[in-house]
């Protein structure tokens, strides 16, 4: 399921030990910046073989956008 | 005999008025030639009182300036330390970021993040120049809110992680 993807990049970007929900903020949270969500982004697309639009992520904040962006473009 | 001694003694007071009225006269120049020079002394001590004033202006000028340059710096130094974070932070898994690469495959959002930086940079510039701080830039307490290039300048209740 992608959503499983979207965890497993998210722990490899960001540890482990940290709690992601769909409300946990990646600058707020986790202490990420926005190049950090281009690189889950670019990491999440690369394991689904999919291809997001950049326009549609620049507003990803949370984990709950960035899973509502990618399944978008998923095939479930 | 007598006529002889009274002129001889008209002579002598009449030198002695003479010499009297001669150093009264000399006494009223010499005071004369003082108050000048007292005036000329209090001018000069005018004069010193406004240099001294001038310099401690000057001081004060220099010290404001040089407190800027040091602001300045400060905020370089942070800008330069977070953007080298930023190109080479290491993610948990230990990979670097390689901004490089993401910038070919990502181009439009990493130019919107640099540029985001800009204005933020602009502002921080403003900030040291001695714009304001806005409600918005006051009330910021999280990183999301935040001018990254400045923020211990432009949100003073923010608190870093």
């Amino acid at each position: 399921m992608y959503v499983d993807v979207i965890m497993e990049a998210l722990k490899d970007h960001f540890g482990a030990d940290k709690t992601f929900t769909p409300a946990t903020h990646f600058l707020d949270h986790l202490d990420g910046d926005e190049i950090d969500i281009v690189e889950v982004t670019v990491k999440v697309s690369e394991k689904l073989e999919i291809t997001i639009p950049e326009e549609e992520c620049f507003d990803i904040g949370t984990v709950g956008d960035l899973i509502a962006v990618v399944g978008k473009h998923v095939n479930v | 005999m007598f006529s002889s001694i009274r002129i001889a003694l008209f002579l002598v007071v009449l030198a002695g008025a003479g010499g009297g009225f001669w150093y009264v006269k000399t006494l009223q120049a010499d005071l004369a030639t003082a108050k000048e020079n007292i005036l000329k002394l209090n001018d000069a001590v005018s004069e010193q009182k406004a240099v001294i004033e001038q310099q401690a202006a000057d001081f004060e000028a220099i010290t404001a300036i040089r407190d800027d340059l040091e602001d300045t710096n400060r905020m370089l130094e942070t800008a330069n330390k977070n953007l080298n974070e930023k190109f080479n932070k290491l993610n948990a898994s230990g990979e670097r970021r390689d901004i490089g690469a993401l910038s070919t495959t990502r181009p439009k959002s990493i130019e919107r993040i640099l540029n985001k930086d800009e204005v933020n940079e602009r502002r921080c510039f403003e900030i040291i120049q001695g714009a304001e701080l806005t409600e918005e830039e006051l009330n910021a307490t999280k990183k999301s809110q935040i001018n990254t290039v400045c923020p211990e300048l432009a949100n003073p209740n923010y608190v870093p992680y």
